[in-house]
């Protein structure tokens, strides 16, 4: 269940498959973003894949000494670009694999356009997903939903990631989904209708326990993506926002020209592969260490350059040397960046009441802290309406309620008006009149408890507080304890036994935290293996794909 | 599951999850599970099989019927075209030529087609009807081609030249036609009058044309293979070569240098030459790749560029990677000592076993007599009840083992001894190949034999340990005691920190607190060490007195909180007569090791004394031969554990308050970064100033550290370190300017 060796599986194997020679990969745009999450430039030109072509581009050069390899979605645009490049062949073999299935008269269309005999290959290969984390996926949907309901569109494409992610990691499941959703219904259903229709792909060896899928929804927790976050990842995605593994820094002031964007992959970024999910003062003192190591590295003054042997053993570390310090001055120019921002938005002490706002159910204090940080000139306008939509969200029922003068106070401090309609819009989204599970006030006698000692105990890190609905969700699904009744099956089988293998998928989006929340759920609970996935992965700043009406 | 239930299958220890084998310890666990399942994720094993699907049998169905209409389509054009051309058209009257092309292919009747059927205008007489002489059919002039006779003779040629004009990967039905038109192409009929508008061309139209002209791109890529491709093929060649040759290399250069005379100098450095060589063929390659055709007039399509571009970066990449694994050789000098060097150590290795042999002989011997008086005197078994015997018959067992194995050594010596012979006979003829198998099986003999010895050593140890639990345990009750008092008065000191951490908005542990003293005084002798750095412009004499100072601070915290915990110091002082043997047993290891003298053995010293006798040749072994470095790092480990166990303990009470190491580690460590960078600056490369920007940011980003952890005072430290910082960058730059 490593869904970024999965996808890095099919790329390794079309390559391959193509024998030697000089290569060129011809992509759409969503192709490309799938192949770049798992592959980098320099990896792949080991293989001797030169070029990086989009199938959609005009210039491109006939270049008959060129073998060409494939990767497209089955798309109705992708299939005719391919029939009109067959007619005139620009490479002088071509093998063809699509991220899904495709039709068969889409082959045939294809097969009639290849009268040069230039194909090669045709094949399937389901790597039709965003593979973030090895287990987090995205399929890079935003505002996936028209009002409560699916956009047609974006149902299909949900719909066909979903279902390459089950075929990539050899999954046939038993589907449950959240009742009080029907967007997550839809899903489910069309997932299931797949399964069903293309029943000998999903023909894998059964496991004792069969996998279980799990659709969400987003509105069921509209908390979490509004929380400042304060691991290293979750961090950067919210405060420099992550795309497909890039980071633009070009509004950093007095960034130096080759770090205006940097790539932060797990895959052949140590130091960002350990500390990805620590908190941030931790990697302070562990980018403190990398300095120390680089130090030692550096090549020492003049003096020790003296001898013949010296420069040789200069010149030869020296590209070691340059790797390195290219990974210490991107971690720190991006932790610096961190920081800067946070002091200058005044970001601990809005988390604090953040996380407040999020934990516990003091009323009065919350509102004080509230309004205290409206007054504040560094709380930047966007922080301020977030806070006042997590108090919303909170206290939308509560005797007294005090919504309306925090607006005002919105409206004295000058926030304009998109972002002041956010809040309501993410009520309306995210309120109480919809969520299916109560997210704030504990309702079982074990939950009080449990909230009541931690209350005692007192809090280890202010800022941390906050645990994602999602890990109670999962926590009970994997002692079989989630109720039937909130998430149905779908279909009459049920599960018995305790799940093993579980793949979530939130529509509306997954968020870093909730990534962070699955990692350390995989980690400590043995025999389990869960997978994330999104519509997207969220931070803050996409909240308005939460609703399309709102967003623009 | 059901074996599980079974208590005869219950095993315990560090198990491989796959096999089931038992590794002994976790680090061997980990490198088995590396080595050997690293490859076999059990989940997506195999789920490229399945999990894909292959439409290729359906398109090659459907493209095979339409491939046989295309290319009978192609050939029917060449046939037409080749009669048309067959006969002298020059010297032909036009009223023949055109009967001729009539009788080539039948002419659409000029009734049948009003319009023309590419432009759709109406044809009149103004407009005319032109024939396709290829096809027959209708078309305005417009619309009209017209094919050269040196390209119609290109394309009848070349057919005829390759009966298997091969333009496709999978077998083209080309060729069948190809052959059978050229049966055809003895068809001529000659004589006629000169046609004096279409001598030299062939009226078609444009699908035709469109047709033939793909057909001559088709034969003018075969013919033709770009530059680019020829070079292409050779870098591949040469790194194929290196990917043979540099791992031959590394293996000679490895042994080499480890004084071995496995394989000869002068061998290696000539292997060593040709790798070079052939690394600046690479490079020299590449470079002409990236150059090629670059000063061409109409300059290369900028993807080929990128092309030419990205390969010679492949190749960069490539060298560089492979060029740092390329180890230099040793001098022939340098190699005579390394070999002198080895030498000696195999004998001096070779004496240590036999006195660690010895030694554990003797050990054994005593360990019995120790053991028969304790069980007589009853004590044991008496004090351990129920698990004594049982802890007895374990502690019997391996010894006899361990006799056995003394016995079996011998053979097992007598084998390396072989093998060497082997070696040096097999080396004599030449064949490396042999030797370098024959000294695989020596590394593993040896280290079965070292491992062995090991593990006869461990056991002793343990034995020894569990012995001797008896007089530690009385040693635990008198630190016991001391340990009370001593926190009585710690927490005496506690409660008075507690009122002072008050201040603080956050909650914090109090064991910091006392952290906070030391470390302003830290900060003091840090300042004043990195003041006089810049002039002194010696960056290593700094950095010692720096990484003493800390030390000093750390070891005496209750000199310098003085104010906090008085009573804490006079604590510790009663504390350190208590600790003094243990102390005087340290020291003693290392000078035991230096004389290798084989100490008298003394049970009444205590069991630690014994275990470092055991011990001190292996670790010295351990110091001269890494390889053997892994069997004896997990054996090591829970053999000291006693001490951990006996000393560990009271050393840590009394610094046990202040441990949080966090405070102290960030003071003295960012100093030396200032240091640095301020001799680095001399290095006056431009990276120098960049790392000292960089290293601004990175103070910058550790004091929100502190200030987010509420270390107040130690933000105060860093900020005036970063003003420094600024303070050099600014004078950096002014002497630059």
């Amino acid at each position: 269940m490593n869904v970024v060796f999965a996808v890095k599986q099919y790329i390794s194997k079309m390559i391959e498959d193509s024998g030697p020679g000089m290569k060129v990969l011809l992509m759409d745009k969503e192709t490309t973003g799938i192949v770049s999450m798992v592959y980098t430039q320099s990896e792949i030109l080991q293989k001797e894949v030169y070029l990086f072509e989009r199938i959609d581009s005009q210039n491109r050069e006939i270049m008959k000494h060129l073998k060409a390899i494939c990767f497209l979605r089955p798309t109705k645009e992708n299939v005719n670009y391919l029939i009109q490049e067959l007619r005139r062949p620009k490479y002088s073999i071509y093998f063809i694999y699509f991220s899904n299935v495709i039709s068969k008269s889409d082959v045939k269309s294809l097969a009639e356009a290849d009268e040069q005999e230039v194909v090669a290959e045709v094949q399937e290969f389901y790597g039709d997903y965003i593979a973030v984390n090895p287990h987090l996926f995205s399929l890079n949907i935003l505002g996936c939903c028209q009002g409560r309901n699916w956009d047609p569109v974006q149902l299909s494409r949900a719909t066909q990631g979903l279902t390459a992610l089950l075929l990539s990691l050899k999954k046939c499941p038993m589907i449950r989904y959240q009742l009080s959703s029907e967007a997550a219904k839809r899903l489910a259903e069309c997932v299931k209708q797949v399964i069903t229709k293309e029943y000998e792909l999903f023909e894998f060896r059964r496991t004792e326990v069969p996998p279980l899928l799990l659709i969400l929804d987003r509105c069921d927790d509209a908390i979490t993506p509004l929380l400042n976050q304060w691991t290293y990842q979750a961090m950067v995605h919210e405060l420099l926002g992550i795309n497909n593994n890039r980071i633009d820094l070009s509004r950093v002031p007095g960034i130096s020209k080759d770090l205006r964007e940097v790539v932060l992959s797990a895959e052949n970024d140590e130091f960002y592969a350990n500390n990805m999910y620590l908190n941030f003062a931790e990697i302070g003192s562990n980018i403190k260490n990398l300095m120390e190591d680089f130090q030692k590295k550096k090549p020492k003054e003049q003096q020790k350059l003296e001898s013949i042997a010296d420069m040789k053993a200069f010149v030869e570390n020296y590209p070691q040397f340059k790797k390195m310090s290219g990974t210490v001055s991107k971690h720190v120019t991006v932790v610096g960046e961190l920081s800067r921002l946070v002091s200058e938005r005044n970001l601990l002490e809005v988390s604090e009441v953040e996380q407040e706002l999020a934990c516990q159910n003091d009323h009065s204090s919350a509102l004080q802290n509230v309004k205290r940080l409206l007054q504040s000139p560094k709380v930047t306008e966007f922080d301020a309406a977030r806070l006042v939509m997590l108090y919303a969200l909170h206290y939308e029922r509560h005797s007294s309620n005090s919504l309306p003068g925090l607006m005002m106070d919105l409206r004295n401090k000058g926030v304009s008006e998109k972002y002041r309609k956010l809040v309501s819009t993410v009520v309306e989204y995210g309120g109480k009149r919809v969520r299916g599970s109560d997210l704030f006030s504990p309702k079982d006698a074990v939950a009080i408890t449990k909230q009541f000692l931690k209350g005692l105990k007192g809090v280890e890190n202010v800022y941390t507080q906050h645990q994602p609905f999602l890990h109670e969700t999962l926590d009970h699904l994997i002692k079989g304890k989630l109720k039937e009744n909130l998430y149905p099956y779908l279909g009459p089988s049920t599960l018995r036994d305790r799940p093993q293998d579980i793949i979530v998928f939130i529509i509306g989006g997954a968020t870093y935290e909730e990534a962070l929340t699955v990692y350390n759920l995989n980690r400590t609970t043995p025999g389990v293996r869960i997978v994330l996935g999104g519509t997207t992965v969220h931070n803050t700043k996409r909240v308005h794909g939460f609703h399309p009406c709102s967003g623009n | 599951m059901a074996s599980l239930d079974d208590p005869g299958e219950v095993r315990e220890g560090f198990l491989c999850p796959l096999c089931l084998k038992d590794l002994q310890s976790f680090y061997h666990l980990q490198s088995h599970y590396e080595e050997e399942h690293s490859g076999e994720d059990g989940d997506v094993k195999g789920q490229i099989k399945s999990a894909v699907r292959s439409h290729l049998s359906d398109f090659k169905k459907h493209r095979a019927a339409r491939i046989d209409h295309y290319v009978v389509e192609v050939n029917k054009l060449i046939i037409r075209l080749e009669k048309l051309t067959a006969f002298d058209r020059t010297n032909t009257e036009s009223a023949k030529i055109r009967a001729i092309e009539k009788s080539v292919v039948p002419w659409v009747n000029d009734q049948d087609v009003p319009f023309c059927p590419d432009c759709g205008n109406k044809f009149s007489i103004r407009n005319r009807r032109h024939h396709c002489r290829l096809c027959g059919s209708i078309m305005c002039k417009k619309c009209m081609e017209l094919i050269s006779l040196p390209l119609a003779n290109k394309l009848t040629s070349a057919s005829k030249d390759s009966l298997s004009p091969h333009t496709s990967p999978s077998q083209s039905p080309n060729s069948v036609h190809g052959s059978r038109r050229a049966s055809i192409s003895s068809v001529s009929s000659v004589s006629s009058v000169l046609d004096e508008k279409d001598d030299d061309r062939i009226r078609c139209c444009t699908h035709c044309k469109d047709t033939l002209l793909k057909r001559e791109q088709q034969i003018d890529e075969k013919e033709h293979t770009p530059d680019i491709v020829k070079l292409y093929e050779k870098l591949r060649l040469c790194m194929e070569k290196v990917d043979q040759k540099a791992p031959e290399y590394i293996r000679m250069a490895a042994s080499l240098n480890a004084g071995e005379t496995t394989y000869s100098l002068e061998h290696a450095s000539d292997l060593r030459v040709e790798v070079q060589k052939v690394y600046e063929l690479i490079d020299a390659l590449s470079k002409k790749i990236l150059t090629l055709d670059l000063k061409q007039d109409p300059p290369p399509h900028p993807n080929t560029l990128r092309l030419q571009r990205m390969i010679r970066y492949s190749a960069t990449l490539f060298v560089q990677e492979k060029l740092l694994g390329l180890m230099s050789l040793p001098t022939k000098e340098q190699f005579e000592e390394l070999k002198e060097k080895r030498k000696q150590e195999v004998e001096r290795k070779k004496i240590l076993e036999r006195r660690a042999t010895l030694e554990s002989q003797q050990r054994l011997e005593e360990r019995r007599s120790d053991l028969v008086s304790h069980a007589t005197n009853g004590e044991v078994v008496s004090l351990r009840g129920g698990p004594a015997p049982l802890r007895k018959a374990e502690g019997w067992l391996p010894l006899s083992g361990g006799q056995g194995q003394i016995e079996d050594s011998d053979p097992l010596l007598q084998q390396i001894h072989n093998i060497t012979s082997f070696i040096r006979q097999a080396k004599a003829a030449g064949r490396m190949d042999e030797v370098r198998t024959l000294q695989e099986n020596l590394r593993q003999l040896q280290d079965e034999y070292d491992q062995q010895q090991t593990e006869k050593a461990i056991e002793l140890s343990r034995r020894q340990a569990e012995e001797e639990d008896l007089q530690r345990e009385q040693l635990q009750m008198l630190r016991e005691r001391e340990r009370e008092r001593e926190r009585e008065q710690f927490q005496a000191a506690s409660l008075h920190m507690r009122t002072r951490s008050l201040d603080f908005r956050e909650i914090r542990p109090f064991q910091l607190e006392p952290g906070r003293e030391p470390r302003n005084h830290l900060a003091h002798a840090l300042d004043l060490g990195c003041s006089p750095a810049p002039s002194s412009a010696a960056p290593k004499t700094p950095s010692p007195s720096l990484a003493l100072e800390p030390i000093r601070v750390w070891s005496g915290p209750p000199a310098l909180g003085q104010e906090f915990f008085p009573q804490s110091t006079t604590s510790q002082h009663n504390e350190v007569p208590s600790l003094n043997p243990f102390d005087e047993e340290d020291l003693s290891s290392p000078a035991a090791e230096g004389t290798a003298s084989p100490p008298a053995a003394e049970p009444s010293l205590g069991p630690p004394a014994c275990v470092l006798k055991e011990y001190n040749p292996f670790e010295e072994e351990e110091e001269e031969e890494a390889v053997a470095g892994n069997p004896f790092t997990s054996p090591d480990s829970p053999a000291p554990s006693p001490f951990d166990e006996e000393d560990g303990h009271p050393h840590q009470r009394p610094s046990g308050p202040p441990v949080p190491g966090n405070p102290f580690e960030e003071a003295p460590c960012t100093n030396p970064f200032e240091v640095d960078s301020e001799s680095g600056q001399e290095g006056e490369e431009p990276i120098e100033e960049e790392l000292l920007l960089q290293q601004i940011d990175n103070i910058k980003a550790y004091i929100f550290d502190a200030k987010q952890c509420g270390r107040l005072d130690e933000v105060e430290v860093l900020t005036e370190n970063l003003r420094e910082l600024k303070h050099t960058l600014a004078k950096q730059k002014g002497g630059a300017d």
